[in-house]
């Protein structure tokens, strides 16, 4: 709770460094862009203002906009849906295994390799079978042929293999949030809980989970704030392609500005972005606002 | 019943750890080969004869050590700034009353949500009237204003938590603002300070985009950026690319595995209240 | 203290507001990259600047792709580089070596703020002219008069790089596409005669297929390379060059058939899998090293890749043809033609005359250089020296034959339209990778790409 009061000055030494250089070098820069999105510029020569165009083509005239969109929230969803099954395999590993820091440390490694790493790691595993791709090798020793294919290149299937690598490398470090919650919780808590005959899975559902959505919640605005924002992977990977088919509004964005040279654009671009995170953050912290509310 | 369940738990338990740690050794072996072993052989195969070369040439043509040390200079002005400026604000976001206080969260908080390669082009023109520009300070301050978020975040969290008493306790007995700070705040926050010290250090351990845009002198370039020009125009070493991958995970893998048993403290602590 | 924190508040908004004025009065005062290193070097510099004789000392910027050290291009700057250095103490060279993808990127972000380095790469004809119409590079007319520069370039390639008779840029290198192949595998499969037609052509492809081996590398995530080989069909549909230039002036459209049956031309290929399987997400680096470690049996790039073929394992089992006819239209003497990247000197660098001089030196001395290193084949400027004799393999004598032959041609789509124009028609080639095509769609493409951004 917010308790001291002290005078203004005090707040100023404590607020005011950080607060300049977060200001001027992230917030300034954004709505230079905000602004930016109103003009018609290829960020090199003059610009022109042309008020809201930029947005009118981005929701009306580009076809590769809106598959981009429903790329990104996919992305969202993926990773959301990720959440529950970490929170319980935390669970599960707190009850069974003693030495479960390590654990998740281990799990937590692909994380905290570069997304060059990654993102190569990836491409020779999904690769066809001749140039040591492992999918398809594995596939063709199970006498699945019919299975294998080219991932990254068919269209339909590149944009789920690429949800699929994000799975795996965020995979430790939502397990680690959620761990560390789980422990968190009281251990008289589960006592209590003995006394009146809830153990293992029972006691699960209704003391772990249910004192875990705070940290729940942490988790899902994470995953749903660091996949909108997903770029790199998907750079190193596929660049976007083929043809467009594994865009996200963030490479999409790369592409405009500093390719197609239409930085005006791409700045439309950003700000929708950003426009879309602040809604589905205020969204999501109102509706654990309700479900907090009822577990307490 | 409960030993097949635990048997089933181990198992799958036992799948991830090899899935999750897998890529380690791969880039390993990855490092070890010859071009024509990493575009021909299979995917599990292991190296004929271990290239070690790869190494060597990985540490002579990649400005290593030059990169490495810039890269730590970099890392460690970068993360102390952090630290200090982060856990302040969230002290003064979470304890103390006044009448802005939900509007700074709240503005720290947008800063999650905003994707880095839209600031480029006016982060350029910033550095280039504070006349920073191609000194270390055009990496240093992006570097800070970007991990801030996340840090005032979970510190904050970490903060609101703290029991009222122990601040009264020493206000009464007449300690400054500063001192409680000092002597009571940070040290109980040390577990959340070190989940922000690994998290600060991945990300900017691995950031390229600026370090490329921004620095433009050999002297001064850090060592993602080394490792995206190695791969370079018309010519590939895919063996020295994976060495120097391995060269430059290391810091960062030793740095995570010192502090990792604190890691998983401090996002306990952190993410409670938050 | 309500008082006082709204007083505060007004300074954080003050102090941001300081910055945001740092945003706004951007343009002035540029270079000063140059600038600063330069005040970092002074002091390191003082010794040969005695020695020099009072010449002022002078840092300059020198923004290049070539960093990989294991390339001849990196020995090359290097060498000459050092040299220079050597002879003129007073002078250094801070090279940013970046690739190219990282070039491109810090480039534009360098040129919105008015903040190009003293000497960068850019590509010719329509990618350069943005820059060049905000003033950002110096006219070197005056430059390559000096030394007789001018005149060791080859005929007409500088106006690649010229906007209203003046010369922007000065190329590293003048190619053309050709079609590199794998004697091995092509005697494996049967091929006796390289192809002269394209229905030999797709024939061969079929006969290399059948053996279970890949007829053709590419790089298609890199989706220029796509691009290229359209272009080349391109230009025989089309019965010879100027097809895109004819669309700028508005006598053809993207309708037109000669643009459809190169899209169909292009579509066999495909169909007929030519290329290797999941080509979109293979880069152009792994895309050319499946072809230099023989696992396929074609490339068709430029002849910059000459030298690194030599290099290669399969370098002496290499030989190279030209693009064959398409329908029986076009002229095989005709080539997609590749101007080199070139070098372009900032307008608003703080030393222009010595970064002028640098450059002419460098442009002077990189023929013979690129010669010792076995690197000249596809050089923009007259090398006199006996390529034979300095022992250059067969492939790049055969190579530098085709040359002497070149009737014209055409350039690449992205140095010909604007940036928007070329993204959207690389998207729509690569797509053609990944599914069949309608010829008129992928036309209709094109068109309303080149409608909305004329």
């Amino acid at each position: 709770m917010n308790v001291l009061k002290v005078p203004a000055r005090t707040i100023a030494v404590f607020v005011l460094p950080c607060l300049i250089i977060y200001i001027g070098l992230v917030f300034v820069p954004i709505i230079v862009s905000i602004y930016d999105s109103l003009l018609d510029w290829d960020s090199i020569n003059k610009a022109k203002f042309i008020g809201l165009d930029n947005f009118k083509t981005m929701f009306a005239h580009d076809a590769n906009f809106w598959p981009a969109v429903r790329h990104t929230l996919m992305y969202a969803v993926f990773s959301m849906l990720e959440i529950p099954i970490c929170l319980f395999v935390a669970a599960l590993m707190n009850r069974y295994v003693k030495k479960a820091n390590t654990l998740v440390s281990i799990y937590f490694v692909p994380v905290i390799l570069s997304t060059v790493i990654i993102g190569q790691l990836w491409k020779t595993i999904y690769n066809p079978a001749d140039m040591g791709g492992m999918l398809n090798g594995i596939l063709n020793s199970l006498g699945l042929e019919s299975w294998t294919r080219s991932w990254l290149t068919e269209p339909k299937i590149a944009m789920y293999c690429l949800y699929f690598v994000s799975l795996w490398q965020y995979f430790g470090y939502h397990l680690l949030i959620q761990f560390t919650g789980v422990q968190n919780i009281p251990q008289e808590v589960y006592e209590a809980a003995k006394i009146d005959g809830a153990e293992g899975f029972k006691s699960d559902w209704y003391i772990t989970y249910p004192m875990a959505v705070p940290i729940f919640k942490i988790s899902i605005v994470l995953a749903f704030i660091g996949s909108l924002q997903q770029f790199d992977l998907v750079w190193v990977m596929t660049g976007g392609g083929p043809a467009h088919a594994t865009d996200t509004i963030s490479t999409h964005m790369y592409n405009s500005s500093f390719l197609s040279l239409k930085y005006g654009y791409g700045s439309a671009l950003a700000t929708f972005l950003v426009f879309v995170c602040l809604v589905f953050t205020v969204v999501i912290n109102s509706v654990f606002k309700k479900v907090e509310a009822k577990y307490s | 019943m409960k030993g097949i369940s635990k048997g089933i738990v181990y198992a799958v338990l036992g799948i991830l750890v090899i899935t999750q740690i897998y890529p380690l050794f791969w880039l390993v072996l990855y490092s070890l080969k010859t071009n024509e072993q990493i575009l021909g052989s299979s995917f599990f195969s292991l190296p004929t004869t271990p290239q070690w070369h790869n190494y060597k040439d990985a540490y002579k043509s990649g400005h290593y050590l030059q990169y490495l040390g810039n890269s730590v200079l970099v890392t460690v002005v970068t993360l102390v700034c952090v630290i200090v400026f982060s856990s302040m604000v969230a002290y003064a976001i979470s304890r103390f009353k006044w009448r802005y206080g939900p509007i700074v969260t709240l503005i720290f908080l947008m800063g999650m949500m905003i994707p880095m390669q839209a600031t480029l082009l006016p982060l350029m023109v910033i550095f280039k009237n504070l006349h920073i520009l191609n000194t270390r300070w055009a990496l240093i301050l992006p570097y800070i204003a970007f991990a801030t978020p996340i840090s005032v975040f979970i510190l904050s969290g970490f903060m609101r938590g703290i029991p009222a008493e122990i601040e009264e306790s020493a206000f009464i007995d007449g300690a400054s603002v500063y001192r409680i700070f000092r002597s009571i705040i940070l040290p109980i926050s040390i577990p959340p300070i070190m989940t922000v010290v690994i998290l600060t250090f991945i990300t900017i351990w691995n950031e390229y985009i600026m370090a490329a845009t921004f620095i433009s002198s050999e002297k001064l370039k850090t060592l993602p950026f080394g490792i995206y020009t190695f791969v370079s125009q018309y010519n590939v070493n895919y063996g020295a690319i994976g060495a120097f991958l391995v060269l430059g995970a290391l810091p960062v893998l030793i740095v995570y595995f010192v502090l990792s048993e604190r890691i998983t403290k401090g996002m306990v602590a952190g993410a409670v209240k938050g | 203290m309500v008082k006082k924190s709204t007083k505060t508040a007004a300074f954080a908004l003050t102090a941001a507001a300081l910055l945001m004025g740092a945003t706004a009065c951007g343009s002035n005062n540029a270079n000063n990259t140059s600038d600063n290193a330069n005040t970092g070097n002074t002091g390191t510099n003082a010794g040969g600047n005695a020695a020099a004789g009072g010449d002022k000392n002078v840092t300059i910027t020198f923004q290049n792709i070539y960093p990989d050290p294991a390339t001849p291009s990196y020995k090359m700057l290097h060498s000459i580089v050092d040299q220079y250095q050597k002879d003129h103490p007073n002078v250094k060279i801070e090279l940013d070596s970046l690739n190219t993808d990282q070039q491109k990127l810090k480039l534009k972000t360098q040129a919105a703020s008015k903040e190009v380095p003293d000497i960068t790469i850019v590509n010719p004809a329509a990618q350069m002219k943005p820059f060049v119409d905000a003033k950002l590079f110096a006219p070197l007319n005056d430059m390559l008069d000096q030394n007789g520069l001018k005149d060791t370039f080859q005929k007409g390639l500088l106006d690649y790089y010229s906007f209203d008779n003046n010369i922007y840029a000065l190329p590293d290198g003048n190619n053309i596409e050709v079609v590199y192949y794998n004697k091995d595998m092509f005697a494996q499969a049967g091929i006796t005669a390289t192809p002269t037609t394209y229905e030999e052509f797709l024939d061969d492809v079929k006969k290399i297929k059948a053996k279970g081996m890949t007829p053709i590398a590419i790089g298609e995530k890199d989706s220029w390379t796509g691009s290229f080989l359209f272009m080349n069909i391109l230009l025989r549909t089309n019965g010879g060059p100027g097809f895109l230039q004819d669309v700028l002036d508005g006598k053809k459209t993207f309708k037109d058939p000669a643009f459809t049956d190169a899209v169909s031309a292009m579509q066999d290929l495909i169909q007929a899998k030519a290329f290797e399987e999941g080509a979109t997400s293979i880069d152009y680096n792994t895309g050319g090293n499946l072809f230099k470690t023989g696992k396929a049996a074609m490339m068709i790039m430029g002849t910059w890749e000459t030298g690194a073929i030599d290099s290669s394992t399969v370098g002496p089992k290499v030989g190279v043809f030209k693009f064959p006819t398409v329908n029986g239209k076009g002229d095989p003497d005709q080539f997609m033609l590749a101007p080199g990247s070139a070098f372009a000197v900032s307008a608003n660098s703080k030393h222009l005359q010595e970064t002028k001089d640098f450059l002419n030196y460098f442009m002077t001395e990189m023929p013979k250089k690129q010669f010792e290193l076995k690197n000249a084949v596809g050089s923009g400027q007259i090398i006199t020296g006996d390529f034979k004799a300095a022992g250059y393999s067969q492939l790049a004598q055969d190579v530098l034959a085709l040359f002497q032959n070149v009737k014209g041609g055409d350039l690449a789509f992205d140095n010909t339209m604007k940036p928007a124009i070329a993204q959207a028609h690389l998207s729509s080639i690569q797509n053609m990778f990944v599914q069949k095509v309608d010829p008129a769609a992928v036309a209709a493409e094109h068109q309303s790409a080149f409608d909305s951004n004329k």
